[in-house]
């Protein structure tokens, strides 16, 4: 897919890659074998009819191949552009094992954006209500997903969010130029059009426990995403400096806050010079291209080897490629400040892989004596998030686990509350979109058949 | 004439006052009306001396040195008298910070910019560096007001471009008043009313607008006090460096004093304190310089986009372009705002490596556009501004712009090299006499632009061309022969711009000035394509249904909102985003009615995100509000419970009060203030409280000090303290934690770092308290007072400050406090 070149992308927050034409589109779907078994679906959380679909693409029908999609995924334009397809769907495609898999994720992005450009979105048939009322605590991609499943039920859907802007982790998280916010402000419009409520500035936990929607509110039943929580850190000395920031500060200054656009935007941005990222996952890589393209030097510190970055290959390599450095298999071990809290430096010690750890993945030693110190004036610290602790501080019969996590039936997602579901980053720590996706689809199917005792319709 | 003063004998030079030949022989004598540029005035009284064989104590400003007279001009009489004088004068300024014993700490404690919209103290005081008052309060050891303050309540006057006026810390020395009339002739600004109600306005109270205002600043360089504010400059901290240069906004070439901070322009006035100079010299050139919207980065052509890249690319690939089109072919427009010396050198290149004959030197002119098109045959052109219209550009085959703006030229062009202008550079220019006049370099260039001369040697070096290895712009001015020209400043007659606004230049090398000094829109000859604010009515949202300055930069909002007011617990917060493009600020809930759906935030206005709040009025609605958020107080049991609010703090505490009274507490309510005027909420308080106490740094109410005073104080006498509850800024929490922690009583405090989101997902509010990190948004915000880690957290909530000055320091005026008419309930 054409993209923008490094040297201009690194500087700019537009989307890197350009798109299909009509023409390229129509070209790639045409290589589709249309397999009998379609392996590809099987690796789809949400189970996308992904044959069915390219062949639409293929004959031209680009309106009815979005529709396709969106049978099975409230959000492809999302989906087209930050799912690791090359986890799921095109790794299982069988022209893999050869050449190339069928690029069903820009295939995906294609129809979704030809659909929003051509100003034709057509809204499914919306059956007669139900009578039976849907909370979708945050409105991130399990939410938003869960609430584009129900709403087509016929359900009534209200989605509570903290932020002034819907999204969840589309909108704070993922940089402008990985996921243009136009994209995610048209996908909650889909909704929105379908009939889905949105309440902003709404925290569930504060404004309104669990158990008062249900009782109070006559909600008959509540889906938990309330996503990530705080932020960790290192546990090392300094990363109170000023100049250090979690990945969720430094992306939600940029991404919901606009702070790039500062003076036009209120929020400042961190406009620095030398920056050092320390993690190797694709919130690492997001950072370490937004500062970027704020004008730094940028660094990815992280403490084992490339083969071990959960990060996708594609987002390494965006990076690399744009100008970020990696400094692999170090460790940092204490943030240094001057006199007034400023960070001015980081000393690192480098790393050895040893045995395999409980992941699987071979274990960082730390080489001892060799530390050192690298100059810099902004730390980004993206390993990781806890879970929110907002709706389990304030639901005490929620059972958790250890983690903070919610404790959910792997198989409907329920949790251990009649009526009461769970999805995405509360439940599984830190994950991708789209598992967050594939376990908000899950829920849907159960809460509707918690609703109505019918089995969930094979749309 | 010879005389004696304080048994010194000194020489008095004809028609000099005594004060004159005093401080000419560095014998002080305070005084305040008097200024070096302004004839005597004797309004302020405070240089009186004692002369002897005359009666009482005449003024040294007003008396002419004589023959022999026998001056005093320290005696402990005289002293005591002028510390008198100024104390009379500080009733109706706000001046509780010129007697606070922790003065020192306060200032050391908080960040160096700190200021407010209206201020009411020192500490955050647009003038606090530079100021009279406080220098001879110093010089005469005041320390005691007799009588108490008195405060005007007027509204602070935002509403004329350029300057803000507050009038309620007007000492009326006339200075203003003065200035004005000696500069211009007549006086836009007088006297107005009489005895109490005497202060400085415009007649028929027109706006300094209407009133003819040429906005030349003389009014608000000579005022002592912070009554008269240069708006965008005094957000700015101190200036570290002063230097004379030479305006090039127009021919004039008025000679100019510029100050800058830390390489940043901050103001420009005049050198000649007689003269007055133009609304651009004085107040649009620091904006103008600093503008986010300056080219900080060369920029090559790459296919369809701009390429950003460093010096070194774009002079080799600029260089490359350019030997294609050697010969008449090219051509180089610049104008005359650019130095003899870049000049020297544009045509030197233009004839010698380009050896083209088409150099082209403009006049700068009204209309920003000077060439309406380009001679034929010309394919490759240097612009070093908007001088041609862009849709001049089609035949061309490279376009090279060198300039400080980015526009709708540069953006077609093939190469974009950012320039170095005005204060930013060394060099010569001529005025519109002919004479040469210097320009110096006063503040640090944008990003990586550089001086004219510079890029233009560089090019022609990169082109192989030899006779450019010039190392600064006097080593050209050496090979032009100028010889060290000399700054504009005796001049005669104001520039014609400074005495009729509309004569004013209003563009740049084709760049429109008001577009980068916001409020030049403001003035006359407004632009018709230049779009004015837009106001939005909203319809969603949080509405605003009742606000009430309740004292001076204390406001009381109350707004509507349900599900906030539903859940409110004492010691919580809000986030609240003003608009879309605000930032996400938290408030602490004042009060709240969960049946009416309404809560109440005090605000106080000190930065971008409170201004913005405050300039809503009843009815206006907030974009986003969040919570209630944060753990509220526990309210249990404690035994004697002592609260202390200062500022925010004593809104903040009302509901605490009530909460912990309720359980069963003895509630010891503990608020100060700087005077008597920054109290408030007293009958609420006595409601909810055992025991009010109110404090005041002048002594003006209650008990003289702080309120860390009171609690001190019980603590040594044995009174039997459970805990104490501290809210307010961080200094007065600070200094609490510091007296309760050696009796070991438990102290809680309200801290406030920076937020984002609030709900503990971003970790911006980090604090160590106890040597682990705590989130104050979740964890918070109360915290063990004595754990708290306070130098980091002062530290970490001024991480932005810097930044903040392009937000509050951006010059559009705004209309004054509303709801000030005759039925307003405020400052009542």
């Amino acid at each position: 897919m054409p993209e923008q070149a490094p040297e201009d992308r690194a500087r700019n927050f537009e989307e890197v890659p350009y798109g299909y034409s009509e023409e390229t589109a129509i070209l790639e779907a045409s290589r589709c074998l249309k397999c009998k078994k379609p392996r590809c679906v099987a690796g789809c959380p949400v189970n996308i009819d992904i044959p069915g679909f390219i062949a639409l693409v293929q004959e031209g029908k680009f309106l009815e191949a979005a529709r396709k999609v969106k049978e099975q995924n409230a959000l492809p334009a999302v989906c087209g552009r930050v799912c690791p397809q090359e986890d799921q769907c095109e790794k299982l495609c069988v022209l893999g094992v050869k050449d190339e898999p069928v690029a069903v994720g820009r295939l995906e992005r294609f129809v979704a954006d030809y659909e929003r450009n051509s100003g034709n979105i057509k809204l499914p048939q919306i059956p007669p209500k139900t009578g039976k009322k849907v909370a979708c605590v945050g409105g991130g991609p399990a939410g938003l997903t869960v609430a584009g499943d129900l709403i087509k039920l016929g359900h009534e859907v209200t989605v509570f969010e903290a932020l002034q802007e819907p999204g969840g982790v589309l909108t704070y998280g993922i940089p402008e130029f990985r996921l243009p916010k136009a994209t995610v402000k048209a996908e909650v419009s889909y909704l929105k059009k379908l009939g889905v409520n949105f309440i902003m500035d709404f925290v569930v936990g504060r404004n309104s426990t669990v158990r008062e929607l249900m009782d109070e509110e006559d909600f008959d039943a509540v889906f938990i995403g309330s996503g990530a929580g705080l932020p960790s850190f290192m546990r090392i000395p300094g990363e109170n400096l000023v100049g250090v920031y979690s990945a969720n500060e430094y992306l939600t200054r940029s991404n919901l806050m606009k702070a790039y656009l500062f003076p036009k935007y209120d929020t400042p941005p961190i406009r620095r010079e030398r920056v050092a990222v320390i993690g190797g996952g694709n919130v690492a890589m997001d950072s370490a291209r937004t500062a970027l393209r704020l004008g730094a030097d940028v660094t990815i510190v992280y403490r084992r080897a490339r083969e071990q970055m959960p990060a996708r290959a594609e987002e390494i390599h965006h990076a690399e490629e744009e100008g970020v450095k990696l400094k692999l298999l170090n460790n940092p071990v204490r943030i240094i400040g001057d006199g007034h809290h400023h960070v001015v430096a980081m000393q690192c010690i480098r790393m050895e892989l040893g045995e395999p750890d409980d992941s699987g993945r071979r274990r960082p030693v730390r080489i001892e004596g060799s530390e050192f110190t690298m100059e810099l004036d902004t730390v980004i610290v993206a390993i990781g998030n806890k879970p929110n602790p907002l709706i389990p501080q304030t639901m005490p019969e929620l059972e958790i686990t250890d983690w903070g996590t919610v404790v959910v039936d792997e198989n409907t997602m329920q949790t251990s509350i009649a009526g009461v579901y769970a999805g995405g980053d509360i439940v599984s720590g830190a994950a991708t979109v789209i598992l967050a996706m594939g376990q908000g689809r899950i829920a849907a199917r159960s809460i509707h058949e918690y609703l109505t005792g019918e089995n969930f319709p094979k749309v | 004439m010879k005389l004696t003063i304080d048994r010194k004998a000194v020489t008095a030079k004809k028609d000099e006052t005594v004060l004159q030949c005093a401080l000419r022989h560095d014998i002080s004598i305070p005084h305040l009306c008097t200024h070096s540029h302004l004839s005597p005035f004797g309004a302020c009284r405070l240089c009186v001396v004692e002369i002897e064989d005359m009666p009482g104590y005449p003024t040294s400003c007003t008396t002419p040195a004589a023959e022999a007279m026998v001056v005093r001009t320290d005696t402990a009489a005289l002293q005591n008298l002028r510390r008198n004088i100024l104390a009379l004068m500080m009733l109706e300024h706000p001046s509780a910070c010129l007697i606070c014993g922790r003065r020192d700490l306060c200032e050391e404690y908080r960040p160096v910019a700190e200021k407010a919209g209206r201020t009411t103290g020192c500490h955050t005081c647009n003038n606090k560096n530079v100021c009279e008052v406080r220098t001879l309060a110093e010089e005469l050891g005041f320390c005691d007001l007799p009588i108490p303050p008195s405060y005007h309540h007027r509204p602070v006057d935002r509403s004329n471009p350029f300057i803000d006026r507050d009038l309620n810390l007007c000492i009326l020395c006339g200075r203003c008043v003065r200035i004005c009339k000696h500069q211009h002739g007549t006086a836009t600004i007088d006297f107005v009313d009489r005895s109490s109600k005497t202060h400085i306005s415009q007649a028929f109270d027109r706006s300094l607008l209407d009133a003819g205002c040429r906005f030349c600043g003389s009014c608000v360089d000579v005022c002592p006090t912070g009554t008269l504010a240069d708006r965008y400059a005094k957000w700015y901290p101190k200036p570290d460096t002063i230097t004379k240069s030479t305006c090039i906004f127009c021919e004039q070439a008025c000679a100019l004093k510029l100050e800058a901070n830390k390489g940043e322009l901050v103001t420009a006035r005049a050198v000649n304190e007689d003269i007055p100079i133009c609304v651009l010299g004085r107040f649009a050139i620091p904006e103008f310089l600093n503008s986010t919207d300056r080219l900080r980065m060369p920029y090559v052509r790459v296919g369809k986009v701009l390429r950003e890249t460093q010096w070194k690319e774009a002079l080799k690939t600029t260089a490359a372009k350019l030997k294609e089109f050697i010969g008449d072919g090219f051509m180089l427009v610049c104008d005359t705002t650019s130095t003899l010396e870049d000049r020297f050198v544009f045509k030197k290149f233009t004839r010698k490596v380009m050896k083209s004959k088409n150099y082209i030197e403009i006049e700068p002119n009204y209309r920003g556009i000077s060439l309406s098109s380009l001679p034929k045959g010309t394919k490759a052109v240097l612009l070093t501004g908007k001088f041609v219209p862009s849709s001049q550009l089609n035949g061309l085959e490279l376009l090279i712009v060198q300039d400080c703006f980015g526009t709708n030229v540069s953006q077609r062009a093939d190469v974009v090299l950012p320039a170095a202008i005005f204060a930013e550079v060394n060099g010569t220019i001529l005025d519109g006499s002919g004479q040469k006049r210097p320009l110096h370099k006063a503040c640090d260039p944008p990003g990586q632009a550089k001086a004219e001369w510079w890029i233009i040697s560089k090019l022609a070096q990169a082109m192989g061309a030899k006779g450019f290895a010039y190392r600064s712009a006097g080593a050209i001015s050496k090979e032009l022969g100028i010889s060290k020209a000399k700054l504009w400043v005796k001049r005669d007659q104001a520039p014609e711009a400074a005495q009729d606004l509309e004569r004013r230049r209003t563009f740049f090398r084709g760049h429109r000035i008001c577009e980068k000094v916001f409020a030049l829109r403001e003035l006359p000859i407004r632009d018709s394509s230049v779009p004015s604010r837009a106001v939005s009515k909203r319809t969603d949202g949080f509405q605003i249904l009742e606000k009430y300055e309740i004292a001076p930069n204390v406001h009381e909002i109350v707004i509507q909102a349900p599900n906030v007011a539903k859940k409110a617990q004492p010691g919580q917060f809000v986030i609240v985003m003003v608009d879309e493009k605000s930032e996400r600020v938290p408030f602490t809930l004042c009060d709240w009615d969960a049946e009416k759906g309404t809560i109440t935030l005090i605000v106080l206005e000190v930065g971008q995100s409170s201004r913005k709040l405050v300039l809503l009025e009843a009815g206006d609605r907030i974009d986003h509000m969040v919570g209630p958020l944060g753990i509220p107080l526990e309210i249990k049991q404690y035994g004697t419970v002592v609260l202390t609010g200062g500022c925010y703090g004593i809104g903040a505490i009302l509901r605490i009060a009530a909460a912990l009274r309720e359980a069963g507490n003895h509630v010891i309510v503990i608020v100060e203030g700087r005077s008597h005027y920054k109290h408030y909420y007293k009958e609420k308080l006595e409601t909810v409280c055992d025991e009010l106490i109110q404090t005041t740094i002048d002594g003006s109410l209650g008990i003289r000090g702080h309120a860390v005073d009171v609690v001190g104080q019980k603590l040594k006498d044995g009174e039997k303290i459970d805990c104490v509850v501290a809210v307010g800024c961080l200094f007065m929490m600070m200094l609490t934690t510091r007296e309760t922690k050696p009796y070991g009583v438990k102290t809680l405090v309200a801290l406030n770092p920076i937020m984002l989101d609030g709900t503990g997902m971003c970790g911006a509010c980090r604090v160590t308290v106890d040597k682990e990190m705590k989130f104050a948004c979740v964890d918070g915000p109360f915290f063990d007072a004595h754990l708290v880690d306070w130098d980091e957290l002062r530290d970490r909530r001024v991480a932005y400050s810097a930044e903040e000055i392009h937000l509050v320091g951006r010059t559009e005026s705004v209309a004054p406090y509303p709801g000030h008419g005759d039925n307003c309930r405020c400052l009542r």
